[in-house]
């Protein structure tokens, strides 16, 4: 993996329920927004309909699940398929559990309510992919000094 | 039928990256919601994904029409996987390239001419429906 890790967010296909829309358009969110040059994604179906590099998603990137309901689509196809998730939420935690279970969400009838909604949703997504990513760098240290190797700065200063 | 709807499935793929994907899923949402609630009605497809028994029972044996929105169609190889018969899949990029030239928005946002291309795509969908609907 090179210095600039990237980490995956897969969101649930959320066709069923609000939750699932507000859930995909938060994971947008931080895709096009929030930190889009190390955001990576990836359509949760391709692990059945793609090929060996979409199932090895969750090995080639720390990932975070973010589910709609409590069916937990995302995580559960994403640990089925691919591998371990490092992290996953349920965002029917954050915006309630009967306003998720509602009727699927058209962005055509995006009101200021649903942004709020999608805004919580994204900002708990960053929470978690900063814990994420200072995990991965804590670990990444610790393989560093347990081989005894001082890493290649890159540069041509000898170090 | 194992299906414990008769409702004609309208099964649009995830589309994270595409403005194609969110022309797929508003399209499906505009034919369960608007055009034909009593005919038609979706699953989501990550549910499917996981591979549930509850999740096949929703599909197998039932009629599906799939919107994908690229050429991985990801919507029809996993209803096709779960046992849905499937009637038709639809290409938006079939559509896109009727329409040469239209800026149809982002994964996130539609432009008229996008919702433009939906209202269009729903029309054919709907169509399919009612035929459907008739053969049984």
């Amino acid at each position: 993996m090179s210095d600039e890790v990237k980490i995956g967010v897969v969101s649930c296909s959320g066709e069923d329920c609000l939750g699932g829309a507000i859930s995909r358009l938060a994971t947008l969110k931080m895709l096009n927004e929030i930190r889009p040059d190390e955001t990576v994604t990836i359509c949760l179906p391709l692990f059945l309909a793609g090929g060996e590099e979409e199932r090895g998603f969750a090995q080639s990137f720390p990932t975070l699940a973010v589910d709609g309901c409590n069916k937990l689509c995302a995580k559960r196809a994403t640990e089925k398929y691919s591998g371990k998730v490092s992290d996953a939420f349920d965002v029917s935690d954050l915006i309630g559990k009967e306003t998720a279970a509602s009727k699927p969400l058209s962005t055509r009838y995006l009101t200021q309510e649903h942004q709020e909604m999608v805004n919580k949703v994204a900002k708990e997504i960053r929470i978690r992919f900063e814990d994420i990513l200072m995990d991965y760098y804590k670990n990444a240290a610790q393989r560093i000094k347990a081989s005894g190797k001082t890493p290649n700065c890159g540069c041509n200063c000898g170090k | 039928m194992s299906s414990m709807s008769n409702k004609v499935k309208v099964i649009p793929c995830s589309g994270m990256g595409k403005v194609q994907g969110l022309v797929a899923r508003e399209t499906a949402l505009k034919v369960i919601s608007e055009l034909c609630p009593n005919d038609a009605e979706t699953v989501c497809l990550a549910y499917l994904v996981t591979g549930d028994d509850e999740a096949k029972d929703k599909i197998e044996g039932a009629s599906c029409l799939t919107l994908d929105g690229c050429a991985k169609l990801c919507a029809a190889k996993n209803v096709e996987l779960a046992g849905g018969i499937l009637k038709k899949k639809f290409r938006v990029v079939d559509i896109f390239r009727e329409h040469k030239g239209v800026k149809p928005g982002s994964a996130t946002m539609l432009t008229e001419e996008g919702w433009q291309l939906v209202d269009e795509l729903a029309e054919k969908v709907k169509k399919n429906v009612v035929e459907l609907v008739r053969e049984v």
